[in-house]
């Protein structure tokens, strides 16, 4: 019985061979590491970050101008004053130059993390109030609409970078679930002031990802006396 | 193991029948690319194998990297057969794709070989739209301008994709294209393209990280008809300068020899009269120099007789006033004959009758030695021996002359007032007048002398050793005061000054009795000519004194020679004088020499 097994495996063998699956190294077009698939290359993930957080700031300050423009074209005119809009946010972001200095690099992550998490339903919620105004010009509503594609493909990036920066460990703190509140107002005012704070606000905490990511790109890859411009 | 066996050996048929039979499982299927247009979407397609005769389906898995969890493709219609489209949310740009594809059919299924996408890399846009040339006419000439778009699907505007351009030309018949890069603008200017002629034009673009896109569809342009300005203006000024040098040639061609002698104007030669150039040429300078040299000059043999008068003006004891006679003059021209380089210094240093009697005397002046000529027969007693003595402010035309040309031109120093020297160079030295006379005074001035009023304020000089003077031309005054004491000098050819006094007049006495005393004022006879005038053609006219005892008195007291105004006085008021005197003369026998020179022996006394 045993003989006869062996016999058919072999035979088995013999005949399925030609067809048998060949497995292959993997062609690893950024790094020869044999065996796990290879990875895209830190240095690589941080430039794209960087270029995402870039062209996310520079998109949001188009989108703060052309708003104002839209207002003025409303004839309505709001003034921000400076430091009030903005919602504090319930994880300690370091804000002042010498306290980013200061930060590690998994804390530079984890505070992007922070912001492009925080973001990303507002600007979704943006993008449709927009549509709904009268004449709200075309320009705008696709820069919030690309903003808030680019800012979840960032936001899956950071993600990226801290597995690989931090390890598997690194997602270990948890970020608390930030209800965002909705509220429909009738008011169209109060709408269009809401929106324009969003934007105003967005476009702030935009520059500071940008920072970041920079930051931690000099730190990493450069690795030089790196200081905040 | 029987029912093995037989399994086995049933398989083994079964396989070798299929196979007799044409049908198999599917060949491996073979990814052949995976693109993004736009960096947001991408999609891969792949190639079949041989399906093995059957039926064969084809699905797409990947694998995100790191991960084990394996996808399958989301979308295989929209991009087509035998592809694997990814949207927008299945695309990450943070990760690697690990994709494959697996061939199934009836009999078995085949896997493909991995690939690992990086979406980033893998960025090829789409081509460019509207792609448009246009002809545009300039000054210097047509050319044409293609102008684009951007393709639809990308993303320029927020930076998201930087997109470069590329254009290429040809005219139908061309083999090779010819391609223009454009950088990041959307539009290109093409010039030197040929008139008249219809060219295609492409366009492509890449990103910075990326492929090259397709090429557009070829525009068509033609080339208006036209003649390029330049070229014809050219044309134009070429012709004209082309006539323009044919025009000039002709006219220096006409003109030819004026031309040569503008530009090669003709050396002169060199204008030295006497002056031979072939002999310079020929090195001999010598010779060259002798050439010029006047033979017969100075005219020594008519120097000599010529050379009769001339006065001496020495120092003291050195101061003797000399008047030397023929043979003096003759001894003394021998003597100085060979000197002829002599430059007219040193008379005094050379050998003459009047050596002994020549003094260094500092009288005349410094310029009196340029007054000599080669021949320094002419030369200035004075002149020659004065050394130190200052200019002579007396002394007009003082130049460094040499008292050239001979014979007629001698001029007496002391009678500088009326000379014309010739040659204006010579100048006599002068011994100023009261010098002469106070080392006359001890001198007691025997009778006769001759007094040579000077004319003019010129200084006597007092060499010693002026042994030739000639005169050119002097007025005397005609002394109209008796004669000092004619004494017959008789055989006296010498006249000598005793003194001069204060009013530049000469007292003249013979010299034949040198051993007179001064004292003797007797003076009897009128042995002595007394010069009365020189008349234009260098004629001296001597005039016999009569007895005139004024002698004594001229020597004695120059001072209180008021009565006798024709001895002390300036020439001018005794003019009339002279006149007297002269018509007094009973007779005056007048010897004129040759050249102007009085023959005194002939003023002889004849009584």
């Amino acid at each position: 019985m045993k003989k006869t097994t062996v016999l058919q495996v072999c035979v088995a063998f013999v005949l399925c061979s030609p067809q048998a699956v060949t497995g292959s190294p993997v062609d690893c077009p950024d790094q020869d590491t044999a065996g796990t698939s290879c990875a895209i290359s830190l240095e690589k993930l941080l430039e794209r970050a960087v270029q995402h957080a870039e062209l996310i700031y520079r998109v949001s300050e188009e989108s703060k101008l052309l708003f104002d423009e839209m207002l003025i074209s409303f004839g309505m005119n709001l003034h921000i004053p400076e430091g009030t809009m903005c919602a504090p946010k319930t994880v300690l972001v370091p804000m002042s130059k010498s306290e980013i200095q200061q930060i590690s690099d998994k804390w530079i992550l984890h505070s992007v993390l922070i912001l492009a998490q925080f973001w990303i339903d507002p600007l979704v919620d943006v993008q449709t109030s927009l549509e709904n105004y009268e004449n709200a010009p075309s320009a705008l509503l696709n820069r919030s609409k690309w903003m808030s594609s680019k800012l979840m493909s960032l936001e899956k990036g950071i993600l990226v970078l801290i597995r690989q920066v931090l390890g598997e460990g690194g997602l270990a703190l948890e970020v608390p679930e930030e209800t965002s509140e909705r509220f429909v107002s009738s008011n169209m005012f109060e709408t269009v002031r809401k929106d324009y704070s969003a934007i105003y606000c967005f476009r702030k905490d935009a520059h500071k990802m940008q920072t970041f990511l920079k930051l931690l790109k000099c730190r990493q890859i450069d690795k030089e006396n790196c200081t905040l411009f | 193991m029987r029912k093995s066996g037989a399994v086995l050996v049933l398989t083994f048929i079964a396989d070798l029948i299929s196979q007799a039979a044409g049908v198999s499982s599917p060949g491996k299927p073979r990814l052949t690319s995976c693109r993004s247009p736009e960096k947001e979407t991408f999609t891969c397609w792949w190639e079949p194998g041989y399906d093995g005769g059957l039926p064969t389906t084809y699905a797409l898995y990947y694998r995100l990297e790191n991960s084990e969890t394996v996808y399958e493709c989301p979308d295989y219609r929209t991009a087509g057969k035998n592809s694997c489209f990814f949207n927008k949310n299945d695309t990450s740009l943070w990760v690697n794709y690990n994709i494959t594809v697996v061939a199934t059919n009836a009999l078995g299924k085949n896997i493909s070989e991995p690939v690992e996408v990086d979406v980033v890399y893998i960025v090829q846009p789409n081509t460019p739209e509207n792609v448009t040339a246009v002809v545009v006419n300039d000054d210097q000439g047509p050319f044409v301008r293609v102008s684009w778009e951007k393709p639809r699907t990308a993303d320029t505007r927020s930076g998201w994709i930087t997109l470069l351009y590329q254009l290429r030309i040809k005219q139908e018949k061309d083999q090779e294209w010819e391609e223009y890069d454009a950088g990041m603008q959307k539009y290109y200017n093409v010039f030197s393209l040929h008139p008249d002629k219809e060219y295609m034009v492409q366009v492509r673009c890449k990103p910075d990280h990326g492929f090259w896109s397709e090429w557009t569809q070829t525009t068509y342009v033609k080339m208006p008809d036209y003649i390029p300005r330049e070229r014809s203006l050219w044309i134009m000024i070429a012709i004209f300068s082309v006539f323009i040098v044919l025009i000039l040639t002709w006219t220096l061609n006409v003109k030819r020899n004026s031309v040569k002698l503008c530009l090669l104007p003709p050396v002169p030669g060199p204008k030295i009269k006497g002056f031979d150039k072939q002999l310079l040429k020929s090195g001999k300078s010598e010779e060259v120099f002798n050439s010029l040299v006047i033979q017969g000059f100075p005219p020594t043999t008519d120097y000599v007789d010529l050379m009769v008068e001339y006065l001496e003006v020495y120092d003291n004891e050195e101061q003797e006033l000399v008047l030397d006679g023929k043979d003096l003059s003759e001894d003394c021209m021998k003597s100085k004959s060979p000197l002829d380089s002599d430059s007219g210094r040193g008379s005094c240093d050379s050998r003459t009758l009047l050596l002994e009697k020549c003094i260094e005397r500092r009288e005349g002046s410094r310029s009196d030695q340029h007054q000599y000529s080669q021949h320094g027969e002419t030369s200035w007693a004075s002149s020659e021996c004065s050394e130190s003595q200052g200019p002579e402010p007396g002394s007009p035309e003082s130049t460094d002359g040499r008292a050239k040309t001979w014979p007629d031109v001698f001029s007496s120093p002391q009678l500088q007032s009326r000379h014309h020297y010739q040659n204006g160079a010579v100048k006599p030295a002068y011994h100023s007048v009261p010098e002469i006379l106070s080392h006359l005074s001890p001198l007691a001035t025997p009778s006769n002398y001759h007094q040579l009023p000077l004319q003019q304020e010129g200084h006597f000089s007092k060499p010693p050793c002026r042994h030739s003077q000639s005169y050119n031309q002097f007025n005397l005054d005609i002394v109209d005061a008796p004669a000092p004491g004619v004494s017959q000098s008789h055989s006296s050819e010498y006249v000598e000054v005793q003194t001069v006094d204060p009013q530049n007049m000469l007292l003249l006495r013979p010299l034949s009795d040198a051993n007179h005393e001064p004292e003797a004022l007797d003076y009897a006879g009128e042995d002595y000519s007394r010069v009365k005038e020189v008349i234009s053609n260098n004629v001296l006219l001597l005039q016999r004194e009569t007895s005139h005892q004024f002698v004594n008195d001229y020597s004695q007291d120059l001072d209180s020679q008021a009565d006798q105004c024709t001895i002390q006085q300036s020439p001018h008021p005794c003019k009339p004088a002279v006149q007297q005197s002269n018509t007094g003369m009973p007779q005056e026998v007048m010897r004129v020499m040759g050249n102007g020179y009085v023959d005194s022996t002939v003023l002889m006394p004849t009584y």
